[in-house]
């Protein structure tokens, strides 16, 4: 499933990512494009408590594609941010 | 000092919105404690300053161009409707003016929304000082605790709030995650170090805290000059200079000539004052750091309500600004650290204000 945010402003790149993974069939992947850059901290964060893994790519300048996964196991969201910081800028 | 402030909002995305509402919409603290912080560093500075501006406060002297003010109910419901419209528009005015830096034509149409509020604002503004404003009592701590005092209650308060916000997170956030640095490639030579002092500056994000803490130390450089930093003066400006042409010129602001602060202008200076220059800069500071950061994007929201959003949230924000005499930074970041209790009365209007506004925008996703 494919779930484009790009104009959208916090906090909905997150809360509409948050209803999409509702809806999400079981066994899919949700794709999430973004032009907002908090949004590379609030959405894993909120995905990870759900049992999302998050994989992060810079599209261009500006734009992110996320893509969510449902983990085997459940998952540490300290360990998750973690590993995506160290792809992307956004660590602190 | 604009593009300082520019830069440092941008790359600390220090949002004083976000602030607020994320209290409610995700129950996390970590950008209000930023502020916080700042708030700290800064009312530390301030007080050091006023203390040498008034050796003996307890003659009722008043210090030059500190954000402090009676505290009508103007104040509080300015805090209030500046709180749901900031919430409602994505970001407070100066939120609005960094990320009209950054690309985001929505907070274009949050501008204008501001000015228009603004013109309300003063359109109204001789109503509201007859009813609240000049009864109201102007409370200067230092007045009755002494210098000394009145910085010791605030930091304590300060240091209290900080702690709760901690209390509010592990109650409704869930677990804490934290963004550690990127894993540093070894550092050899002289232009690696080099290197990585550039990355830190100006590519990677830097933490909010960071950013409020360089914000509070440009406000106190700006009050150590002059007068502490406020955007929404200027705008009132640019406000009544457009809607004068247009023959909707407000007319006399009665007793704002009293008080230090973003007030209404009545009669509108000349064009390149150095407020001029702040809220310009602001934008330019945003946009400098993006583009370094490659993150600058023209950016349209595709959901037409989007824009009604941002233009009612706008107007809301200037309405209350522009009866409370300042926003988020003139009449909350610039006065807690004045020592007056107007910036806590306008403090408490933003978060009774986040929370209305967290509860409007949950049903417009």
């Amino acid at each position: 499933m494919k779930l484009d945010v790009r104009g959208e402003i916090c906090p909905y790149p997150m809360m509409r990512t948050v209803d999409a993974l509702g809806k999400l069939p079981p066994n899919e992947e949700l794709e999430v494009l973004t032009d907002h850059a908090p949004a590379l901290a609030t959405i894993p964060w909120e995905a990870s408590k759900r049992g999302y893994a998050v994989d992060v790519e810079k599209v261009r300048s500006g734009e992110w594609k996320l893509t969510l996964r449902k983990a085997q196991s459940p998952l540490d969201p300290m360990a998750v941010v973690q590993e995506i910081s160290q792809k992307t800028n956004i660590g602190g | 000092m604009g593009l300082g402030m520019g830069f440092a909002l941008q790359r600390g995305r220090l949002c004083f919105a976000a602030s607020f509402r994320d209290l409610f919409v995700n129950g996390r603290g970590e950008l209000l404690r930023a502020v916080l912080l700042g708030l700290i560093v800064a009312t530390t500075a301030f007080a050091a300053l006023m203390a040498r501006m008034v050796p003996d406060p307890s003659t009722g002297e008043l210090a030059p161009k500190i954000h402090v003010w009676p505290l009508g109910a103007n104040v509080l419901i300015g805090g209030l409707l500046f709180g749901v419209g900031m919430v409602l528009a994505g970001g407070c005015i100066s939120g609005t003016l960094w990320r009209i830096g950054e690309g985001y034509l929505g907070s274009l149409v949050a501008l204008g929304g501001i000015l228009l509020g603004l013109e309300g604002a003063a359109l109204s503004w001789n109503w509201w000082w007859e009813n609240s404003m000049s009864k109201a009592p102007l409370i200067w701590l230092p007045h009755s605790l002494g210098h000394m005092g009145a910085w010791i209650s605030v930091m304590a308060v300060l240091a209290v709030l900080y702690l709760l916000t901690y209390w509010w997170e592990a109650r409704r956030a869930g677990p804490e995650v934290r963004f550690p640095g990127q894993p540093q490639p070894p550092l050899v030579t002289f232009q690696d170090r080099l290197r990585a002092l550039w990355n830190r500056l100006f590519v990677q994000a830097w933490p909010a805290s960071a950013a409020a803490v360089a914000l509070s130390l440009l406000n106190v450089t700006a009050f150590a000059f002059d007068h502490p930093l406020g955007v929404t003066g200027e705008l009132s400006a640019w406000s009544s200079r457009t809607f004068g042409l247009l023959g909707l010129y407000p007319g006399h602001l009665e007793g704002l000539d009293q008080f230090a602060g973003c007030n209404l202008v009545d009669a509108p200076p000349g064009l390149l004052t150095n407020t001029f220059m702040l809220d310009v800069g602001l934008v330019f500071g945003a946009f400098a750091a993006s583009v370094m950061a490659s993150e600058f994007k023209i950016r349209v929201p595709r959901q037409p309500v989007r824009y009604l959003q941002s233009a009612m949230g706008g107007t809301l924000m200037g309405y209350g600004s522009g009866i409370a005499l300042g926003c988020t930074i003139g009449a909350f970041f610039s006065a807690i650290p004045s020592l007056g209790l107007n910036g806590w009365l306008f403090g408490l209007g933003l978060l009774g204000g986040a929370f209305v506004g967290s509860q409007i925008i949950r049903r417009l996703a």
